[in-house]
């Protein structure tokens, strides 16, 4: 699969138009650099392309990734790997944060929707769901950003932390990273949210209807007790839609980090896109693919994990 | 840091603003420049700013082929002798084979490092390989990779710490801003007005619109802003915007291996029957004014260089009457409203735009509907981003599309950009060439000569080239032939000439730097040199 992904990474990256240095030199002649100027900024990169043929390239990129040699970004000369873990903290940590918060949510607001599910208020938080389940996570970073930044300046719309701060383990600091995290964090959240709400709801209803819910209440068990069986019955298919989001939260980053200015690995994609810069481009791709491809597979793995159906299932056959 | 900030005067390319030169002397024959550090200029650790600063920094510009700094046989402009006269004073001399006027500004635009720091990165016989290298035999070409191949070791050098002579350094950087701090060694610090510059950085210029909108920055270089967006910025108190010239003009360009538009009168049809003004007016009313005519340069530079002979181009203003006796001269006729050509095809006009450079889409559709309303099919299409459509532009794919021209204040620059690569000449080892349309990057596809009414027989690739080493009588007659050429040969329409909009906010400092200092090009942040200038004021 690894092997698929990195073939396909080069691929789309040996097919994609556009020569990184002449790019470089016609963004520069637009910011007003005269020909000169811009020639000799640009002049170094001529010796940082690809070169040989396509099969070459292709085995010389094969053979550095299985040397852990991701290369050097064509404009910094920075080592890959080190970019990608720079750019990579700034995005999983929120990515998470804002996957939890909405799991959390969803799994709380999910199973109260389903007990009131014949009152206004639970149709009320079902259609919430449905809503912001159909409304995809662009829009609502946009909206979040119109609002907050743009019309209403509360929260700032660029940047991950401020740089007046010393980085360490200072209140400013701490403060100043959360308070530029808010909305990305937000529209992870939000955009998540639904889906959580809507796979408990579902998923709560289905096991009120089970057999043996109906005998412990004939047995005339607590309420909570109850209310324990029907919760860890019903989380059990949540666990793969967490693990599912945040794979589409991971990917869906690409947007929501270029509306916040926010510097993480889909913000390194689409710069390096825009400036052609293929090393880092081809890392961030293969990073970000594999990272949806991992998350994938630890959901099918911890499903038969945490229950024991599935496991016991697996053994009989 | 750099030896000085070229001016960008429109005619006279030797005009600078001191940077760590304090002093400059050019020979009468423009042969030898001498420069004269600032006796005060330190760097931020205490060590004084000497000549062999400037002699390391010259030597690792060599292993970028930047500026004055070319090895490759019959470059122009490129420097030939380097002395130290003194601790302080360093002598540049100019190759006498292939000189040109912008020696100086080649030179005097370089960036000085610390020797202290960078000199040991390059080899301890770089001078030996350096002096190989200006041969023109196997020999040099070996030398002259040599001295390329030495490059890569500066660039891929990140000292621990950021040591400047300028009026700041580097305290700490992240992906999005940039922090700097007073450096109180630098020998102009008494005209510093803020203790510490946070450099923003920005993917877009909404984001830029957002800071002002939200008076959060107390500079901002020039980015393209709706006249909407612009009032709103200022309105935010404390925001002013100054507009200044700005070397750049949006051209529409042909590429004249499609027919019908290798027709001189198809091309002057479409300059007659386009309305500049209201193109501007809603495409960039703030950051443009319509082109009076279509000569290849700015107006304000066609003004500086051929004075009162640019009356007697042809303005090309708006008017659809000649436009259609343009057409028929071109063998269309008219039928239901729409042209059509000779051979019985409909007339179509595809404007090739990039997506996310909104004034040339706006500017794009105007111009098809305007077209349209005339009888002409048209459209605009376009490219996902400015790098494909470079690359598209230059294999021919597009018949119509934006280009940009007039790249002043050089005349070389201006005319190189219209009748260099894309058109078919090129420069190799010294010499010119021209190759036929289709190849070697000749997109434009115009012929090599003109003809050209009082001046005969035109080759604007030659002249051109002869821009980089004409002295100023010529370079004036040489710019007079080539205005005409293009006014009567149309390789673009000129659309707009851009405006430097530049915004400020006076709330905590005053930004007041004379109008040519507005115009300095090729740095990243201009407030940094009006800040080392003692033109950005502390409100009291």
């Amino acid at each position: 699969m690894i092997w698929v992904v990195l073939t396909f990474t080069f691929v789309i990256i040996s097919i994609m138009p556009g020569d990184p240095v002449r790019a470089m030199y016609e963004q520069l002649i637009q910011q007003g650099y005269s020909p000169q100027q811009a020639e000799s900024e640009t002049a170094l990169l001529h010796r940082f392309r690809p070169t040989g043929n396509i099969a070459e390239q292709y085995v010389e990129y094969i053979g550095s990734l299985l040397r852990f040699d991701l290369g050097q970004s064509m404009y910094t000369r920075v080592d890959v790997g080190d970019v990608l873990l720079d750019a990579a903290k700034w995005t999983v940590i929120p990515v998470l944060l804002g996957t939890i918060l909405s799991f959390g949510l969803g799994v709380f607001i999910g199973v109260y929707a389903a007990i009131k599910r014949s009152s206004k208020l639970g149709d009320a938080l079902t259609m919430s769901g449905s809503l912001l389940r159909g409304i995809p996570d662009f829009v609502i970073g946009l909206t979040l950003a119109a609002i907050f930044a743009t019309l209403w300046p509360v929260l700032p719309r660029a940047g991950a932390v401020d740089i007046r701060y010393e980085p360490g383990f200072n209140l400013d600091y701490i403060f100043s990273l959360g308070y530029h995290a808010i909305l990305p964090v937000a529209t992870y959240t939000i955009s998540a949210y639904g889906g959580f709400i809507l796979a408990m709801k579902s998923s709560v209803v289905t096991v009120l209807g089970d057999d043996f819910i109906l005998a412990a209440e004939l047995r005339g068990m607590k309420r909570s007790i109850i209310f324990r069986y029907i919760a860890r019955n019903a989380i059990l298919p949540l666990f793969t839609v967490f693990a599912l989001s945040i794979a589409a939260v991971f990917s869906g980053a690409i947007f929501i980090e270029r509306i916040f200015n926010y510097p993480g690995l889909g913000m390194l994609l689409i710069n390096s896109i825009g400036r052609r810069d293929i090393t880092v481009m081809a890392g961030a791709l293969l990073l970000i693919t594999i990272a949806v491809i991992i998350a994938n597979i630890v959901a099918d793995m911890f499903y038969s994990v945490i229950d024991p159906r599935i496991r016991r299932a697996g053994e009989r056959v | 840091m750099r030896l000085a900030w070229v001016k960008n005067h429109p005619t006279s390319p030797t005009e600078f603003y001191p940077g760590l030169a304090s002093e400059w002397e050019v020979s009468d024959d423009n042969l030898e420049l001498t420069v004269t550090i600032h006796p005060d200029a330190t760097w931020s650790d205490g060590t004084p700013v000497t000549a062999e600063d400037v002699v390391v920094s010259s030597n690792i510009a060599y292993t970028r082929g930047s500026g004055a700094f070319i090895l490759d046989p019959g470059a122009a402009g490129a420097a030939s002798d380097i002395e130290v006269v003194d601790d302080k004073t360093i002598q540049f001399t100019q190759d006498p084979e292939n000189p040109t006027r912008e020696f100086v500004n080649g030179i005097m635009n370089m960036t000085i490092v610390p020797a202290h720091v960078y000199g040991d990165l390059l080899p301890a016989d770089f001078e030996q390989t350096l002096e190989a290298a200006r041969g023109d035999d196997d020999a040099a070409d070996d030398a002259r990779e040599a001295v390329a191949e030495a490059g890569e070791a500066v660039v891929g050098f990140a000292p621990e710490e950021d040591i400047s002579a300028g009026p700041y350094v580097l305290e700490r950087i992240n992906p999005s801003e940039a922090l700097l701090v007073r450096n109180e060694h630098f020998h102009n610090d008494h005209l510093v007005a803020p203790d510490q510059v946070i450099v923003r950085s920005y993917d877009g210029n909404e984001q830029v619109w957002d800071y002002l909108r939200a008076g959060e920055l107390d500079s901002s270089h020039f980015v393209a802003v709706p006249a909407d967006v612009v009032q709103q910025i200022e309105a935010v108190p404390g925001n002013e915007a100054s507009r200044t010239y700005s070397p750049v003009v949006a051209g529409l360009a042909f590429n004249q291996s499609y027919e019908p538009f290798d027709d001189i009168h198809v091309r002057r049809a479409l300059a007659f029957a386009l309305d500049r003004e209201q193109v501007v007016n809603i495409a960039s009313p703030d950051g443009g004014v319509a082109a009076t005519t279509t000569s290849g340069m700015h107006q304000e530079v066609l003004d500086a260089w051929v004075g009162g002979a640019a009356g007697d181009l042809e303005p090309f203003a708006y008017d659809l009457d000649r436009a259609a006796e343009e057409l028929e001269a071109a063998g269309m006729t008219q039928e239901d409203g729409r042209w059509i050509q000779a051979n019985g095809e409909p007339f179509e006009v595809p404007i090739q735009v990039v997506s996310g450079f909104s004034d040339w889409i706006a500017a794009g559709e105007n111009m098809a509907t305007q077209l349209n309303e005339f009888g002409i099919d048209s459209e605009i299409l376009t490219a996902p981003d400015f790098t494909v459509y470079q690359e598209e532009m230059a294999a021919g794919a597009y018949p119509v599309g934006f280009w940009l021209i007039g790249l002043g204040p050089s005349p070389y620059n201006i005319y190189q950009r219209l009748y260099g690569q894309s058109n078919g000449w090129q420069v190799l080892a010294g010499q010119l060439s021209y190759s036929e349309p289709g190849e070697d990057g000749n997109w434009k596809g115009g012929p090599e000569t003109y003809e050209v009414e009082g001046h005969g027989t035109v080759n604007p690739g030659e002249l051109a080239h002869e821009l980089r080493t004409a002295d100023e009588a010529r370079t004036n007659e040489i710019m007079t032939i080539l205005a005409q050429t293009t006014n009567e040969h149309l390789p673009v329409v000129q659309m707009w000439d851009y405006v430097n909009t530049q915004f400020s906010n006076n709330t905590r400092f005053i930004t007041d730097p004379p109008d040519d200092a507005r115009r300095v090009t090729g740095v990243t942040s201009l407030a940094g040199i009006w800040i080392q200038q003692g033109w950005v004021t502390a409100v009291e």
